[in-house]
């Protein structure tokens, strides 16, 4: 509807582009539709001009009526104002129809280049802004922003037509123009207040109804053990207390929403009193026309709406300018992964080294200080140690997923910097910790790890891990859907997914961040089926969780805040009693078979 | 009404509404307003008389004033045009007020109504019902009844008022007048029906490409690791342009459309041909100059309920909707009886499956399933997700019903038992243990409010849960859930454990399979469950190998089939499926002897 009523939820941002910048930069995204806006300017004011000059029409008209007695002039008022309102609804389905093309190409483009921004970015980034709001600064802003660009365009066209009828009006009788300008300001101050006391009311009622939502999911979530416990008529109790207060919150904002017009038409109503009034003594004094007299009646009630979006306009531009600057800021963000060559290793071995590198996600906190690691071709790498002591670090800055501040990191000798980032992310294969599936079947899932890959080759994939059993699980094999984030699937199964798509993709390096998630048994040994298989002649690099994984693995490094403390295989460590002995007691000794068959013989020693 | 014996809970003097058909029952509410209702139609037709005849009054003071005599006239006709625009605005106040007041009013009714209707819902059914589900309709179908009534039906008041009020002005000035606003009325409704037909499916589709967009993007953002070690940047890139362009198309159709919007053309027209009718009858001294000037004005008046109309239509369509679909809720049925008067003794905790078959349509979930638990055993439950873990556990407390078979309790069926007497005894932990936004204590005594302190805190000790919550700065007090502090999954699972010790249920099913931790809260864990499974019969689906280690009786299923049953030492004997669960651990296996079949 109005104006007057949007944008009244918006939230307020922080600035850095001055306005100036901002509708420049505009600007030049509607550089190539500059013909289509040349011609929907000209269409504006046209329709402007028809609409304002029907009312004039109609007031000669009844001027001259008394006078002639020329029944085709008659006839031609009626005609040419049928005429005008044609040709007003022409201009304005021409205006409208080239703005919506315009708007929609410029938002496209302005959305391609934010998406194009978007992935050029390396993980630092996506760990500081959460998907949402990156989404919503691709898709939401740039609908803010079209929308604001839609709404200046309507709001031009209807000044246009209010600026059009004032100067006539002013040229017929300056005085009475002034009477009705007088209500101008009132309209315009009434509009803007009732906006100040629309935001306050507005921002009550959304609270308000985000605590019931809040309480509804609670109920709703919880009702299994409301019902065990009988608890019914407690939170029944709780829930209506809340809901008669949104009652009155909500009914204060719709009072506040649905009084505003009314209010208005009282200002107008005194507008209209004053112009019958004086028009009719300057009608008598025979400074004014009859024609022009009811002219000035249709002139106070057709300006009066378009001055109560001026009261909104300059909140709704400013909102549009905020979202566009969202957008623009997201464009102009560098990268701070940038490669330095183009080298390709076709034969990738998959030795990896870094050499006194320093790493951090932010500058204030070092992860990784002067670190030093060999791994060679093919070595089978556990990672272990608390939260934070750099594990996941290592595994990033292999997959170049981050840049590091000093050091070197060299893939068979070669700086990472150097290489063809695209070419070696294809040779290397890595499964995150809480693995991601896309919308679709398990065979493309797969094979998003090497889009060429045939039917068979996607099969093979899977029946490599845990000889293929784990596809059994799944209603329709292959072509199970695994719906929205793999949803579909259990957690065990997306793994098992995961692997099969490494496997496909025949990485020299594979890097495993291993789920803590745990795993129904028997899924979890096809896991560890597949393990086996895919470390099988490569470098694999694991972030171990399991302590499976842990005692199969040639070399473990034990890191703690981002240095190697110690090194060598399970029982060695074991046998030393240091900090993976600790690390053994806090997070692997109950899974140990072992440990659990000595618990069960001590607990059943006393009784028997 | 029916449904009301069934009811698990019902309010005192409740409002009774149609629930008939969506239709009635909307109607049942707003006429629980009717004076309100009936307040606003009469001030719409009052305010809507009063701006016209104000209109009317303008043209005929301006035919009037052309004879000199009349400028006595001016201030009373002057104030005249005020009061009846005063009159005109203080009116819809009033009356947009109103209506303003029954929209509110329906929003709370209908969640109050919806919000005991959904206490008063079984267990089974909630079961069923998407949480999300049922969200949407107790947050945004309700409020697009609010929206429904205001503006949606206030606005529908407006314009067959708004229309019809001037019609009839116009009608006393002469009859014959009516021609032109007349055929313009009955051509305005053809093309706004056949504009909104064409415009709302187009609506729709942007709106759900715009989804579609935003949900391909989230989609290539959360998983950008997965992009980008694949090197999929270009496939995204493409998948994005792709879902970005189409949104582009149907955001020009609508422009389009919009654009061509008809009742302003011919209200364009309209306007002249009316002009040129007055006129006529002016010249055969049928009409006054004022009475011409008159019609123009009322003509104006059309100008605004005529137009409006196009978002009152989307609305009320919405609406309606809504209310079908709160509708739908409120009137679905338990399918399960209570069997109120059935069996109901202590439970002692012997259950047995009797070749027990479930499933949903054609779809089996369990197949043939067989076995007898014995009273105060602890029994494991392996198999992957879908094997029908949980189901067969829903099977025991009936939240469904075998669809073949028997599910026997102490040697009876569990459709002879009373419902409540069967509920009441089996205690149910689930996988994610949910919580209320309140105190740990309360959260604890949750089903007992009348237990004390001590007997709270014994309870949390028994759950190895006292340490934990004595960490805390408030202690038992402190708030948890949504609200409040956030507890790991040992440690909501602990309360729940305290919780079942206050309740002291006879058969205990608990759902273990929640993200690991470490060996502390493990042994805490182990501690707190083999202490509840003291003198009751425990059911456990678990992940965890000391638990399946711990069991008296371990069932193995696959497929909704149970592939295996016996103890640890039996099963590594006989099934090749359990023993794969211990082929990678390094201890020495028992030969396996093959039995029949697995």
């Amino acid at each position: 509807m109005g104006f007057l009523f949007d944008g009244l939820d918006a939230e307020a941002y922080d600035r850095t582009y001055d306005d100036r910048q901002l509708v420049r930069r505009i600007i030049g995204y509607f550089q190539p539709e500059a013909p289509r806006m040349l011609i929907v300017g000209f269409a504006t004011l046209m329709d402007a001009l028809a609409r304002a000059v029907v009312p004039i029409l109609i007031s000669r008209g009844v001027d001259d009526i008394g006078r002639t007695q020329d029944d085709a002039l008659i006839v031609a008022y009626g005609a040419i104002i049928a005429a005008l309102g044609a040709s007003a609804w022409l201009f304005n389905l021409i205006r409208r129809s080239l703005t919506a093309e315009a708007v929609g190409n410029v938002v496209l483009r302005l959305r391609e280049d934010a998406f194009d921004a978007v992935m050029k970015r390396d993980l630092s980034f996506y760990d500081q802004f959460p998907s949402g709001k990156i989404v919503s600064r691709v898709t939401s802003d740039t609908q803010a922003f079209s929308d604001v660009v839609t709404l200046t365009i309507e709001l031009i066209g209807q000044l246009l037509l209010v600026a059009v009828l004032l100067v006539y009006l002013f040229f017929v009788d300056a005085v009475l123009t002034l009477v009705v300008l007088i209500m101008v300001p009132l309209i315009v101050g009434v509009s803007l207040a009732f906006r100040k006391i629309a935001r306050f009311t507005v921002q009550h009622s959304r609270r308000v109804r985000a605590e019931v939502s809040a309480l509804v999911q609670e109920t709703i979530s919880g009702i299994s053990v409301a019902k065990t416990f009988r608890q019914e008529r407690a939170i029944y109790a709780d829930f209506l207390k809340l809901n008669r207060r949104a009652f009155w919150i909500n009914l204060r904002t719709g009072f506040v929403f649905s009084g505003i017009f009314p209010l208005l038409a009282l200002i107008v109503a005194f507008a209209m009193a004053a112009v019958v009034y004086f028009g009719g003594l300057r009608v008598q004094l025979g400074a004014l026309s009859i024609g022009d007299w009811y002219l000035f009646a249709q002139g106070v009630a057709l300006i009066w709406f378009p001055l109560t979006s001026i009261a909104s306009f300059w909140s709704q531009f400013q909102l549009g300018l905020a979202a566009s600057e969202r957008v623009f800021a997201l464009i102009d963000s560098e990268p701070r992964v940038v490669q330095r060559d183009n080298r390709a290793l076709p034969n990738l071995r998959g030795e990896i080294e870094f050499r006194n590198v320093s790493f951090g996600y932010s500058d204030r906190e070092r992860v990784l200080e002067n670190f030093s690691l060999h791994i060679r071709a093919g070595e089978r790498v556990a990672l272990v140690g608390h939260t934070g002591a750099g594990k996941s670090s290592i595994a990033k800055l292999i997959a170049r997923f981050y840049e590091f501040q000093a050091g070197a990191l060299t893939i068979d000798g070669v700086d990472i910097r150097a290489l063809d980032l695209s070419a070696y992310r294809a040779r290397l294969g890595v499964v995150p910790q809480t693995p991601f599936l896309f919308d679709g079947t398990v065979r493309e899932n797969i094979r998003y790890g090497k889009p060429g890959a045939s039917d068979a080759e996607v099969e093979r994939a899977a029946r490599q891990i845990g000889n293929g059993d784990w596809l059994k699980s799944l209603s329709d094999g292959l072509d199970t859907e695994v719906g929205e984030r793999g949803g579909n699937l259990s957690m065990g199964q997306r793994q098992l997914v995961a692997l099969a798509r490494v496997m496909l993709q025949n990485p020299a390096i594979f890097i495993l961040d291993e789920a803590t998630a745990s795993v129904d048994p028997l899924t979890e040994a096809l896991i560890q089926e597949g393990l086996d298989a895919l470390m099988r002649d490569r470098t694999s690099i694991i972030i171990a969780h399991r302590l499976n994984t842990v005692r199969h693995a040639d070399r473990i490094i034990v890191l703690r805040k981002g240095q190697i403390i110690e090194q060598g295989t399970h029982d060695q460590l074991l046998a030393r009693g240091g900090h993976y002995a600790e690390l053994y007691n806090t997070y692997f000794r109950h899974q140990s078979l072992e440990y659990i068959e000595a618990a069960r013989k001590a607990d059943a020693a006393p009784a028997a | 009404m029916s449904n009301v014996a069934k009811s698990e809970f019902t309010v005192a003097n409740a409002y009774r509404y149609d629930r008939r058909s969506a239709t009635r029952w909307l109607i049942s509410h707003v006429m629980r307003y009717r004076w309100f209702f009936f307040a606003t139609l009469f001030l719409y037709i009052a305010t809507y008389s009063a701006y016209t005849a104000s209109e009317a009054l303008i043209g005929q003071a301006i035919g009037a004033v052309v004879e000199p005599e009349s400028l006595a006239l001016l201030p009373t006709i002057a104030l005249s045009v005020l009061g009846l625009k005063v009159l005109d605005a203080v009116l819809s106040l009033i009356g947009v007020l109103s209506i303003e007041f029954i929209a509110q009013r329906m929003e709370v009714d209908a969640r109050e109504e919806l919000y005991a209707n959904l206490l008063s819902k079984s267990q089974t059914f909630h079961n069923q019902q998407r949480v999300g589900d049922i969200m949407a309709r107790a947050t945004e179908d309700v409020q697009q009844l609010n929206g429904m009534i205001n503006p949606g039906v206030a606005i529908t008041l407006e314009t067959i008022i708004g229309i019809a009020v001037p019609l009839v002005f116009i009608a006393t000035l002469c009859l014959e007048l009516l021609l032109v606003p007349a055929l313009f009325v009955l051509i305005y409704i053809v093309t706004v029906v056949r504009y909104v037909r064409r415009l709302n499916p187009v609506v729709r589709r942007q709106r759900e490409q715009f989804g579609r967009m935003n949900a391909g993007l989230e989609e290539t953002i959360s998983g950008i690791e997965v992009v980008k070690a694949c090197a999929q940047e270009a496939f995204e890139r493409r998948k994005f342009r792709m879902a970005a362009s189409l949104f582009r198309s149907f955001f020009v159709r609508q422009g389009y459309l919009e654009a061509r919007y008809l009742p302003v053309l011919f209200f364009g027209i309209a306007l002249g041909m009316a002009f040129l009718h007055g006129m006529h009858l002016y010249r055969q001294n049928l009409l006054s100059l004022g009475d011409v000037v008159a019609l123009m004005g009322i003509m104006g008046v059309l100008r605004w309920p005529a137009f409006a109309s196009i978002f009152s239509i989307s609305l009320i369509q919405a609406g309606i909707e809504g209310g079908r679909r709160i509708v739908d809720i409120l009137n679905m049925e338990t399918e399960l009886d209570q069997n109120k008067g059935g069996y109901a003794q202590p439970i002692k905790g012997e259950i047995t499956f009797e070749d027990v078959s479930f499933g949903y349509g054609r779809l089996h979930v369990l197949r043939n399933v067989s076995f007898t638990i014995r009273q105060g055993q602890t029994v494991a439950i392996v198999g992957q997700t879908g094997s029908g873990k949980s189901t067969l556990t829903q099977l025991i407390n009936r939240t469904y019903d075998a669809t073949h078979g028997r599910v026997l309790i102490d040697g009876v069926d569990v459709r002879d038992w009373d419902l409540d007497a069967l509920r009441s005894q089996i205690g149910k932990i689930e996988q994610d243990v949910f919580l209320f936004s309140r105190s740990i204590a309360e959260n604890i005594a949750f089903g007992a409010p009348e237990a004390t302190q001590e007997q709270i805190e014994r309870a949390a000790r028994m759950a190895q849960a006292h340490e934990f919550i004595m960490g805390f700065k408030d202690g038992y007090r402190t708030v948890v859930g949504e609200r409040g502090v956030t507890l790991s999954g040992g440690q909501r699972q602990r309360i729940a454990l305290a919780r079942a010790f206050l309740s002291d249920p006879r058969i205990l099913i608990l759902d273990d399979s929640t993200s690991a931790i470490d060996s502390a809260t493990e042994d805490e864990i182990q501690k707190a469950i083999r202490q509840v499974q003291q003198g009751r019969t425990t059911i456990l689906i678990t992940h965890r190998l000391s638990q399946i280690r711990w069991a008296d009786l371990i069932l193995v299923l696959d497929g909704g089939e149970l592939v295996a049953c016996g103890t640890h030492e039996e099963l590594l004997r006989r099934s090749p499926h359990y023993r794969r669960i211990f082929a990678r651990y390094d201890v020495a296996l028992p030969p396996l002897e093959i039995v029949a079949a697995d």
